[in-house]
């Protein structure tokens, strides 16, 4: 345990010392903000447009959850997901490169606290990234609160969505991880993450139009389709365990290729 | 303190080390000579747990590298022939590292860290970024790095490599200071460091064996009643003795299927 925190405490060091993360975060953070602004804007464009028509009906039916939140969810998950990759590609590769490797192998580490150190490491940072755009929903909130409404937004059902987001987030950095392990090359690494990322992005959509096992099949694989009842605050245990094994994987991947490191 | 029985490596088709065997006792400071490729570093790397051997054993404080890693990592500084040090860490931050992953208890760490930075005379830097050091300074990191934990074995590969002459005996120093608390096997190719800082050298070529006795005795081996040679010469000799047993075919058996 003390060997994992040491080696996730000294990525978070690096992290924070480099410009990688610093780029990451503030990337990550402008490219959300930009959206949030965009639909804030289109909220209350519309919102001014049913008052005009006098449409009582069509305005009680605006709320945050849907007409902002949601899609604003879509714009931050997508960008998050093609900046994860950076996240994880320099995490091992970099350490063979350098012949660091040497060093820890030869401390009284295991690997599989190499594996999990690196990995709590980059857990943290996606978690930072997601902390940062939970200020829109505040943003919303204090502005809902402002005019008047009690509970302008549905605090569940966001919550709901960043638990799904960041889950997602993880299973992507385990293969990152496991994709920095299998070379000593960063660029391999991220390019390896990405071709993965992208094969569960879409393979969802090679069911459309299926029927029967292979649509079941593509949907379940799917990175994405799991996230969908996350952003629509409904907690399903199949998504939770579609995550959980993917995350699983990958560590148990990332460490054989870690092991396997010392018997070429 | 390290034994090491019929010691082979092969990669691929290529024997690195073969059947290598030695003995280094306790407090003994031994140079580990040998041209690039001769397997130097190989056999460190076996030793000290990085790299498993093909057939032999290794063993250190009596524990074998292969059954009982943890234990001899525990008991073993290792300065690997390319340092291993993390460029956006600074000195301090680096050895803070390295204590915790030695499983250096919280408490003492920090003295640990002093005296190591004491030992290998890195106060000055101790907030510098390791990547915008010296080679020089780096080399000593690496060095200080070894140091923490006091381990009692020492294997420190090609120490003084890379360095300018000042450097070298900066390092030499910090060696032969080293010597009397612990047991110390260095490889290098610069012979007459071996002459001054070990008693003992071990001498391998082509992955096998070629000589393990005092310098002293190395030198006296090859003395004429006209002049005592100077351990280059000694060195030199001994390898080409040893290419010219060798027939080519026994030079192409190195690489053997
Ligand atoms: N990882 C490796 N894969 C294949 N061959 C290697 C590897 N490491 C070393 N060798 C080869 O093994 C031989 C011994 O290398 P090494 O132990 O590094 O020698 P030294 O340290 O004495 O210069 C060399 O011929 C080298 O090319
Ligand atoms: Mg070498």
């Amino acid at each position: 345990m003390g060997n994992t925190l040491a080696i996730a405490k000294k990525e978070l060091r690096i992290y924070f010392t480099t410009a990688t993360s610093y780029v990451l975060l503030t990337a990550f953070a402008a490219i959300t903000a930009y959206f949030f602004v965009v639909l804030v804007g289109a909220y209350a464009a519309q919102t001014t447009q049913f008052m005009g028509m006098q449409a009582q009906q069509m305005l009680e039916r605006m709320n945050f959850n849907d007409q902002v939140i949601l899609p604003l969810f879509f714009n931050i998950y997508v960008f998050f997901l093609i900046l994860l990759p950076m996240v994880t590609m320099r995490l091992i590769a970099e350490e063979k490169r350098t012949k660091t490797m040497q060093l820890l192998m030869t401390t009284p580490v295991r690997p599989i606290e190499i594996v999990l150190g690196k990995y709590i490491a980059a857990s943290t940072l996606i978690f930072v990234m997601l902390a940062i755009t939970m200020v829109y929903p505040l943003i919303l909130q204090i502005y809902g609160a402002s005019t008047g409404d009690a509970a302008p937004i549905d605090w569940a059902t966001v919550l709901c969505g960043y638990l799904g987001m960041f889950l997602l987030g993880a299973a992507v950095i385990a293969f990152g991880l496991f994709a920095s392990s299998v070379t000593d090359s960063q660029i391999v690494a991220v390019l390896v993450s990405f071709a993965v990322l992208i094969l569960f992005w879409m393979i969802g959509w090679a069911g459309y139009g299926q029927q029967g096992f292979v649509a079941d099949l593509t949907a379940n694989l799917s990175l994405i389709n799991h996230l969908e009842s996350f952003t629509r605050g409904i907690l399903k245990v199949s998504d939770l365990v579609y995550y959980v094994s993917v995350i699983a994987l990958g560590l148990f991947l990332t460490h054989r290729a870690v092991e396997a490191e010392r018997w070429n | 303190m390290i034994e090491v029985r019929e010691l082979t490596k092969r990669y691929r088709d290529l024997v690195a080390v073969d059947r290598v065997s030695f003995n280094v006792t306790k407090g003994e400071i031994v140079g580990f000579l040998g041209l690039n490729g001769a397997g130097k570093s190989t056999t460190m790397k076996v030793v000290t747990g990085y790299i498993p051997a093909t057939t032999g054993t290794a063993k250190v404080a009596g524990f074998d590298v292969f059954e009982e890693p943890m234990e001899v990592k525990r008991r073993i500084g290792y300065l690997p022939e390319i340092v291993p040090i993390y460029p956006d860490l600074t000195v301090t931050e680096y050895l803070d590292f390295v204590a915790s992953i030695k499983g250096v208890a919280k408490k003492a760490k920090k003295g640990e860290i002093e005296r190591v930075l004491e030992k290998a005379q890195l106060k000055d830097v101790r907030e510098r970024l390791t990547g915008n050091l010296s080679k020089g300074f780096q080399q000593r990191c690496g060095i200080a790095q070894a140091l923490l934990g006091n381990p009692p074995v020492l294997i420190l590969d090609e120490p003084t490599s890379g360095l300018d002459p000042q450097q070298q005996r900066n390092v030499r120093e910090l060696i032969q200071a080293l010597a009397a608390e612990h047991t110390i096997m260095l490889s290098t190719h610069n012979l007459a460091e071996v002459e001054q800082i070990c008693k003992r050298a071990i001498i391998i070529h082509r992955g096998k064996l070629a000589a393990d006795d005092l310098v002293q005795n190395l030198i006296s081996r090859y003395k004429t009643p006209e002049r005592t040679p100077n351990f280059y010469e000694v060195f030199d000799t001994m390898l080409n003795d040893l290419d010219r047993q060798a027939t080519p075919a026994a030079n192409t058996a190195v690489r053997a299927a």
